[in-house]
């Protein structure tokens, strides 16, 4: 476990060393699982502790809704509009409906989601792993490259690294940003360039081209879906 | 932390060497981040403590009340000062400041809720958590930017590896610790702008040691994404424009 942090840690810093020890190590696929489980385990927690510390210095969030709710209710513009019963009724919907949704969006503290990481993050960390492995392995070796899906896959769990910093969340209210989707994507970079032994520019084709078939895929589907729409609607409105 | 020390002054001040050395050693990235890192925060001390400091106190409802009256008087006198330009409906600010007093009111009963720990601690873990997230901000801005400038460099003939061309231009953010004095008033916007020109120089002349280009290609390597994203939105703006004069005539 030790020889797997230390490798991650100087993935991290983008050295090649850590990219060809992986190439040749013995099962570098196995390898490169436990690497990714372990990570997304560690960052998982690190980040509920840091979840739980945000939740024991907020107040209770069912306690806000209600103060919200009166000093909403408490306001001119509410007092105008409350002998309306269409206006109260639909209020207080889009109020229970927003307060459902926005504390998510804007980062409430929950530890039932913080503890729920613990299973998704290793989980998801891993489904995009072997996707992006898989697809990128199938570009690299269309423009020559000579790694097996073996060496591949370990090479690509190394890009996991930059999940790492997310070991700050630790601490409360401290915020990463997008820097660690960035940094994967150099992380990426070095272990195709590595492992199939290819040139800068044929490495970084192959890095994107699986982003570029992504999108693709997804409007492919969201011209599918809205064609498919469009034909439910317009049969609808026919009959 | 000297030697840290020592490279940011040698780096700060253009020295060839001190480029050349940092690029060829293996924990170039390293080195460069911890720098960046340090910087930041020490750029960022100053808010941090006075936050700090103001947080620990106990904090009294209406003091803040009074602050927020305080507000709600001066924005009346904007008001004032802008009638002269625009019609105003009659009773408007009335109908404001109610609605703003409302508001005042609902945000101090939920600063008055309980927290399970006591309230100076979770002021304080915000104060730090932000004053801590500060040199992650620095770094997504930074490293999004390099990654454009090493193709735009790769293509102009560079030689660097992503981890020498990133561990030499992080050595940029060196004179951003004049941040520290972004308080004063006026001296600090000028210390910012000082500390911006200054830190691109010393991004160029990363680009130029860790590439071994020269410094007129270094250039061009360096704003050149910078001008193609501002085309880009240029072209994106007028597209708009037209679009929308198009509709507006149609």
């Amino acid at each position: 476990m030790k020889a797997l942090i230390r490798l991650a840690w100087e993935a991290l810093f983008l050295r090649e060393e850590p990219y060809t020890e992986m190439r040749e190590t013995p099962k570098p696929a196995l390898r490169g699982l436990g690497l990714v489980a372990l990570v997304g385990l560690v960052v998982a927690v690190a980040g509920l502790v840091g979840t739980a510390l945000e939740w024991a210095t907020s107040p209770n969030l069912q306690d806000i809704q209600k103060t919200v709710l009166e000093g909403l209710q408490a306001m001119p513009w509410y007092k105008e509009l409350q002998y309306e019963p269409e206006f109260v009724e639909g209020f207080l919907r889009s109020f229970d409906i927003g307060w459902r949704v926005f504390p998510q969006l804007f980062g409430a503290p929950d530890l039932v989601s913080g503890a729920l990481r613990i299973i998704l993050l290793p989980l998801s960390l891993l489904i995009i792993w072997v996707l992006y492995g898989a697809v990128a392995h199938l570009f690299a070796r269309l423009m020559g490259g000579q790694g097996s899906l073996s060496q591949m896959l370990g090479c690509t769990a190394l890009s996991v690294a930059p999940q790492l910093l997310n070991l700050a969340t630790f601490l409360p209210y401290v915020g990463v940003g997008a820097v660690v989707g960035t940094w994967t994507l150099l992380c990426r970079y070095l272990a195709l360039k590595s492992c199939h032994r290819l040139t800068w520019g044929r490495a970084l084709a192959a890095t994107l081209l699986p982003y570029a078939a992504l999108a693709l895929v997804v409007a492919s589907f969201t011209c599918l879906g809205g064609v498919l729409a469009a034909m439910i609607f317009e049969g609808g409105a026919v009959q | 932390m000297k030697e840290l020390l020592q490279l940011a002054v040698d780096t700060a001040l253009l020295r060839h060497e001190a480029y050349a050395q940092h690029v060829a050693r293996p924990d170039a990235l390293k080195r460069g981040l911890a720098l960046l890192a340090l910087v930041t925060l020490v750029a960022g001390l100053v808010p941090f403590l006075i936050s700090f400091v103001g947080d620990i106190r106990p904090v009294d409802i209406e003091d803040q009340r009074r602050e927020a009256n305080q507000a709600i008087q001066e924005l009346l006198t904007t008001f004032d000062s802008m009638r002269q330009f625009i019609d105003l409906p009659p009773g408007i600010e009335r109908q404001i400041v109610a609605n703003m007093e409302a508001g005042i009111d609902m945000g101090l009963r939920i600063e008055a809720l309980p927290t399970a720990l006591p309230k100076p601690l979770g002021r304080v873990l915000q104060d730090l958590g932000q004053w801590l997230s500060l040199p992650f901000g620095r770094v997504a801005g930074w490293i999004g930017y390099a990654i454009w400038v090493l193709l735009a460099a790769k293509l102009l003939g560079g030689r660097a590896t992503a981890s020498e061309m990133l561990g030499a231009t992080a050595l940029y953010a060196t004179p951003h610790v004049l941040g520290i004095l972004g308080f004063v008033p006026c001296l600090g916007g000028l210390l910012g702008l000082a500390a911006t020109l200054w830190g691109i120089a010393i991004y160029v002349k990363a680009v130029a040691v860790s590439h071994r280009l020269s410094i007129g290609r270094a250039i061009v390597a360096t704003i050149l994404p910078g001008l193609l994203l501002g085309a880009l939105l240029l072209m994106g703006g007028l597209t708009t424009l037209i679009l929308a004069l198009l509709g507006a005539s149609s």
